[in-house]
């Protein structure tokens, strides 16, 4: 990544159509899974959202495998999509905003409080 | 508390053998944990990759992508071992817990 595409986030655009394209090749069902898993995440992005482009790959990835199978979408991710995107957010230890906001709280206090 | 029991569970699986998630799943299925899905072994197979518990090897499939293959490593088969120790401690003491009621 150059200094331009960090700034401009062209080289997240790349990769995100990449994403897209592969993502049209899965089945209906598990595309709108893919619509609803994106959703979800972008709660936990940061100020680019280049934090969950490899997050968004191993998703993509788990769902063409499972897709190929020839499993049905719901046996793969089960009702929770929220819950397997925080789970997924979490174990790759990306924060959300509420946690920077609370963050940033936490710190402002301390700052006033003169600690 | 199903997340930590569920993690230990997965890792004794993979110190088997060698196996991937669809694998993992069924087996975790055919034991009685009939709700768990592949997404949910999927986020603690990251897990255990993330803490370099288990290695990772691609290998090709007669369909669809490769597929990611996962066996256990040294500092795994520590952490398998210390799952069990604390899964002793914890029952042992539930089972105590329960016995002493009357």
């Amino acid at each position: 990544m150059n200094f331009w595409e960090k700034i401009t986030g062209s080289d997240m655009t790349k990769e995100f159509k990449a994403f897209e394209s592969r993502a049209k090749k899965l089945p209906a069902d598990y595309q709108a899974a893919w619509e609803e898993v994106k959703a979800n995440l972008w709660t936990h992005s940061d100020f680019t959202g280049r934090n969950l482009m490899p997050i968004l790959d191993g998703v993509l990835g788990l769902l063409e495998e499972t897709a190929a199978d020839g499993q049905g979408v719901e046996e793969v991710l089960g009702e929770d999509i929220k819950g397997f995107c925080s789970a997924l957010a979490g174990e790759e230890g990306a924060k959300s905003y509420r946690d920077k906001w609370r963050e940033q709280l936490n710190h402002n206090i301390t700052k006033k409080l003169g600690k | 508390m199903l997340k930590g029991v569920l993690e230990g569970s997965v890792l004794e699986i993979i110190s088997r053998k060698e196996t991937y998630g669809y694998e993992i799943t069924r087996q975790l299925n055919a034991l009685g944990f009939t709700d768990v899905v592949e997404g949910t072994v999927y986020t603690i197979l990251i897990r255990l990759e993330k803490n370099k518990l288990v290695e990772i090897t691609k290998k090709p499939s007669d369909i669809g992508p490769p597929r990611k293959f996962f066996a256990i490593n040294d500092a795994g088969l520590a952490e398998l071992q210390r799952f069990w120790e604390k899964w002793e401690f914890v029952s042992s003491k539930i089972s105590e817990l329960k016995e002493k009621r009357s």
